[in-house]
């Protein structure tokens, strides 16, 4: 079941990329489109499937594949995976629609739509470290050529930029994982198989502290992230969408997966020093969103921010912030795809980002007044405006963390009010005023490009005043990850004690 | 658009204004609006839509300067009469007094079948107005209120100084006191505050100028779309002559304020004050309405320590000529209704025509008011025109200190067209739209 | 000698003036002792007028009486003395200008032929009818 979610794109890419003949780009995307809305299907079904009872891995399947090193093909999800599939695979059919109807090179540029939706999906279903590090590194290729062809006007550099971060980052991340599967001895590098508790406690740290940064260059954190702004303003607002929605999500998604779920006993030693520096991103995420003068810039950096919250969440580590951390995942993913795209017709329609230029796009009749409201949806999304699904995820981050890293949580919802404040900028100097007369000839906004923006508001509506739409997936898996947590920092402070008697 | 400039420019040296092509093409006999067969099209074709909803506007405000009159609560002033809708014009039909449109002298058919159906569906005329589905008279209103704010100092006509002799006062005293003489309360009223009664008189006043000053421009706009459809007009100019001439032939036109109260005709205004429908209308009416008006509240911040508006009326600068269109759409200001009326009435071709623009059918509203920009700017010309006919020199005198005389005039026009907000040089281009 | 009317009713020339101003009821007032100056528009003058523009006036008297008494001002005023002023001011209430810099020009009208003397005023003959403004 999971296979076909996984090969199905994969057949989709090869298909469109070798269709014999001259094809239009539309009819290209609409190839791409079925192929997308399959698969997303399928995630749907997988949904109602799942057995939301069961806290652990469902619709397994397994394949020994490389025996020798440990490398099986074992795939399985569970409550922290499914969400995030089934996002990638409704962020991928948004994807297709937000780049404007006419693309060059339209045959590479669907299939590598679906290669990432592929690439992504197998990271976040694999069953096995080796193969989810294979995934891991497979999807910077798509993401590196949409960047480097589709981009701005510094895509080469912005591409560069990203493919070496991100290729460091997945290198540290397989040189943790070796360490783990080396040290421990074991023949196998299945998640079931790998366990970290034997190791001794220093060593757990340096593996940790180097997956860490390995997830940390992904997700990115505040002295890793120079790469995001520069790959997400050059790149099309499509791959934007992806990159912020759903790829960045690998990074946290590694975060919880690998550190907290491997490194139960040294998680509670490096959480303060996480808890810091997830509120120093989410500060320095909106400080320097404020002081943007490109919007698409500006959102970018309010993805630092709140990517910070996630951090922040995972951290603490309870119950309550984990699922928050997964709920935000989710709701950000949403929010920022919507904000993407429409600053990416925005951009298509308007002919620039520049805040100082933009001015009256709520013109009802001349200028863009739908892009307009939603992107005022989005915006208040985004500031957690409580109803809309940004405020439920920031809510159940806040109650969780707080008794555990209460300043960090103060800070963090003193920085998700200056989300508003540049909200404010952006949404003031660009939907409101008055239109330029010299300007306001932009083309109309086609139909094709605001209905993406209209499921991504109904949804976020929708799991704003229906968050258990949301979070009954997620909470049977949150709640066993924060027992375990919980249960080995006892354990670690016992043995800290012992270790101090012994001597 | 080429036009070989009249020997006018041989006689004296060229204009050296910044309107300097826009003044030759005036002195060649040409409009301020380039001579194109897209502007001819455009023009015409606004003129057939303004005037449906015109028919109804001045049929409407001559029904309330005469017929409501001060009626306290007047929620059905917009309710036209069957009477009112017969009403005669006086320049249309078999027993017009001067023949200008061939068409019939009542209701334009096309007016009555919008006031019947609607946008809607046939349905009694209570629900029209609720549903908004009608014709736009505020828009008729804003109009005539700008005359009555800007009628003291226009310079025009001595109509907005009559209003302030004792003879007027005398006259309004009486139709007050004759209307209120079965309602004691509103004659206490009147006892109290006698100005204020006055002042909506006043206002009456200026609701039958314009119903009059409209009574003679929609079948001038009617008979200008019949001649463009048989094939009349060669160019803007012809058709900006033939409102020179319309202007001139009706110039002597009566403007008076008549009400009908009990059955009874109380003269407020008389004909015999030799108020001519040139000096006491039109001219106050371009001047207040195409030039001054006021700010639409809704359409943009004005910051009045900052000099954002004008010290003196006189420079106000608001009208038609001035207007920045594409806030149209805002709620209920008045260019946005009269877009509005002028929509149901677009002859085919423009229709049409917008469609294969900008946004198409999206946008209209926008599109139709900068046509109509364009229309009212070719009638600025026509009065312009006019004014240089009355006032000063033909434009082919062989005097040089005539056409000096003609060009100072032009310039001086012109002049009123250098602030930013005009949008003589924007009409110059079709990429206006 | 004859008043101003007489004089009017006998030159072929003014036959359009007369009718306006008989249709106008301005007889009695143009035969009272006055004095008064006519700038007396001749039939060429009339005919300059865009066609409608004497059918609109003929039907509305008061209208068209105000426009004559624009062309009438009071006491006898000669070429000579008009030479001196700029401009005076009609029985209509409204200004006229004068111009003797060059030739005698009334607004936009010029004089061919003035001073011809009545009873009780003066006629100067003009090319133009001149309106207010």
């Amino acid at each position: 079941m999971l296979s076909f979610l996984l090969w199905f794109p994969v057949i989709g890419a090869i298909i469109i990329g070798f269709l014999p003949g001259k094809i239009e780009s539309d009819s290209l995307r609409k190839i791409t489109t079925i192929f997308a809305v399959l698969a997303f299907t399928w995630t749907i079904w997988l949904l109602t499937q799942f057995d939301l009872s069961n806290s652990g891995w469902q619709f397994s399947e397994y394949l020994p594949w490389a025996k020798p090193i440990g490398l099986s093909y074992s795939l399985a999800v569970d409550g922290l995976s499914l969400p995030l599939v089934t996002l990638n695979s409704l962020l991928t059919i948004i994807a297709i629609y937000s780049i404007g109807e006419n693309v060059e090179r339209p045959r590479l540029y669907y299939s590598l739509i679906l290669l990432i939706n592929a690439g992504i999906t197998g990271a976040l279903i694999a069953q096995n470290l080796l193969l989810f590090v294979i995934f891991y590194e497979l999807e910077l290729i798509p993401f590196y050529l949409m960047i480097a062809i589709w981009g701005g006007e510094k895509r080469g550099y912005a591409a560069t930029k990203f493919l070496i971060y991100t290729a460091v980052s997945g290198l540290l991340v397989l040189a943790a994982f070796l360490g783990i599967g080396f040290l421990n001895g074991a023949s196998s590098f299945d998640y079931n198989a790998i366990a970290t508790q034997g190791l001794p406690l220093n060593t757990q740290l340096i593996l940790l502290t180097v997956l860490l940064v390995g997830f940390g260059m992904k997700i990115p954190l505040v002295p890793l992230h120079t790469w995001l702004p520069d790959a997400y303003t050059e790149a099309s607002p499509a791959v934007t969408i992806l990159l912020g929605g759903i790829l960045a999500k690998l990074g946290t998604y590694g975060l919880i997966r690998f550190g907290l779920q491997l490194f139960p006993e040294t998680w509670s030693i490096v959480a303060p020093g996480l808890a810091a520096i997830g509120t120093f991103s989410v500060l320095y995420g909106a400080l320097s969103a404020i002081a943007q003068k490109d919007i698409k810039r500006m959102v970018a950096y309010s993805s630092i921010g709140h990517m910070g919250y996630i951090l922040v969440a995972t951290a603490a580590g309870t119950e309550l912030s984990i699922l928050g951390a997964v709920a935000q995942m989710i709701a950000h993913g949403l929010i920022l795809a919507l904000l993407f795209h429409l600053v990416g017709i925005v951009e298509r329609k308007v002919g620039t980002r520049d805040l100082d230029v933009l001015n009256g796009l709520m013109n009802p009749i001349r200028g863009l007044p739908l892009t307009s409201a939603l992107l005022i949806m989005a915006g208040m999304a985004s500031a957690g405006i409580p109803g809309l699904v940004g405020f439920v995820a920031e809510f159940i981050i806040f109650q969780g963390s707080f008794s555990i890293f209460p300043i960090p949580t103060l800070l963090c919802i003193i920085a998700s009010g200056l989300t508003a404040v540049y909200f404010v900028i952006l949404l003031n100097r660009t939907c409101f005023g008055k239109l330029d007369n010299k300007l306001a000839y932009y083309p109309q906004v086609l139909r094709s490009e605001s209905i993406p923006a209209f499921v991504l508001t109904v949804i976020i509506l929708f799991l704003g005043i229906q968050p258990n739409w949301l979070l009954r997936w997620i909470e049977p898996t949150t709640n066993l990850l924060a027992v375990n947590v919980n249960h080995t920092e006892q354990l670690a402070v016992i043995s800290n004690q012992q270790s101090i008697i012994n001597k | 658009m080429v036009q070989t400039p009249i020997n006018s420019t041989a006689k004296i040296p060229p204009s050296t204004h910044q309107f300097a092509d826009v003044i030759h093409r005036l002195e060649a006999g040409g409009s301020m609006l380039p001579d194109t067969p897209e502007n001819l099209m455009q023009i015409i074709g606004i003129y057939k839509a303004y005037a449906v909803p015109m028919d109804f506007y001045w049929r409407d405000l001559l029904y309330i300067a005469e017929r409501v009159f001060l009626e306290p609560l007047p929620f059905f002033k917009y309710f036209l009469p069957q009477e009112y809708l017969d009403l005669h014009n006086h320049y249309a039909g078999d027993d017009a007094d001067l023949r200008i449109w061939r068409g019939e002298a009542t209701a334009h058919p096309e007016l009555l079948e919008f006031m019947e159906k609607g946008t809607t569906s046939k349905m009694p005329k209570l629900f029209h107005h609720l549903w908004h589905d009608r014709i736009n008279m505020e828009f008729a209103e804003a109009c005539m209120r700008a005359m009555l704010w800007h009628g003291r100092d226009m310079g025009w006509g001595k109509f907005d100084a009559y209003l302030d002799t004792e003879e007027y006062q005398a006259n309004a005293d009486r139709a007050i006191k004759a209307y209120f003489k079965s309602n004691p309360a509103m004659l206490g009223l009147y006892k109290l505050f006698p100005d204020m009664f006055l002042e909506q008189v006043r206002q009456l006043s200026y609701y039958s100028n314009l119903g009059l000053f409209w009574e003679v421009m929609a079948p001038v706009f009617f008979e200008m779309s019949d001649i463009y459809d048989e094939g009349g007009f060669k160019g803007v100019p012809d058709a900006m002559d033939f409102l020179v001439n319309g202007i001139f032939a009706v110039a002597g036109r009566p403007i008076y304020h008549h009400a009908y109260i009990g059955g009874e005709c109380y003269e407020i205004i008389p004909k015999s004050k030799g108020f001519t429908w040139l000096y006491e209308a039109a001219l106050p009416y371009v001047e207040a309405v195409f030039y001054r008006t006021a700010p639409f509240r809704g359409t943009k911040s004005y910051n009045a320590q900052a000099k954002q508006v004008p010290d003196e009326q006189k420079d106000f600068h608001y009208g038609i000529l001035y207007a920045d269109v594409f806030p149209v759409g805002t709620a209920g200001i008045p260019p946005t209704l009269l877009m509005d009326d002028m929509y149901h009435f677009l002859p085919d071709y423009l229709q049409e025509y917008y469609q294969q623009h900008c946004r198409g059918e999206e946008d209209i509203l926008i599109q139709l008011g900068i046509t109509f920009q364009r229309s009212m700017y070719n009638v600025t010309s026509a009065v312009i025109q006019a004014l240089r006919q009355a006032l000063l020199y033909p434009l082919d005198d062989q005097n040089p200190k005539h056409l000096l005389k003609n060009r100072q005039f032009f310039e001086s026009q012109m002049d009123r067209f250098l602030r930013p907000e005009a949008r003589l040089k924007d009409i110059q281009s079709q990429s206006y739209c | 000698m004859a008043d101003i009317v007489d004089i009017a009713v006998k030159t072929e020339d003014f036959s359009t003036l007369v009718t306006a101003v008989k249709e106008a009821n301005l007889v009695e007032a143009l035969k009272s002792p006055g004095p008064f100056t006519v700038f007396a528009p001749n039939n060429a003058a009339f005919a300059k007028l865009p066609p409608g523009t004497i059918q609109t006036l003929i039907q509305n008297t008061p209208q068209l009486a105000r426009i004559l008494t624009y062309h009438v001002v009071s006491g006898k005023l000669m070429k000579a003395d008009l030479a001196q002023v700029n401009s005076v001011i009609s029985l209509e209430g409204s200004p006229i200008s004068i111009d003797c810099s060059d030739g005698f020009e009334v607004k936009n009208a010029t004089v061919i032929a003035a001073d011809v003397e009545a009873d009780n005023g003066v006629i100067h003959v003009i090319d133009n009818v001149i309106l207010m403004g």
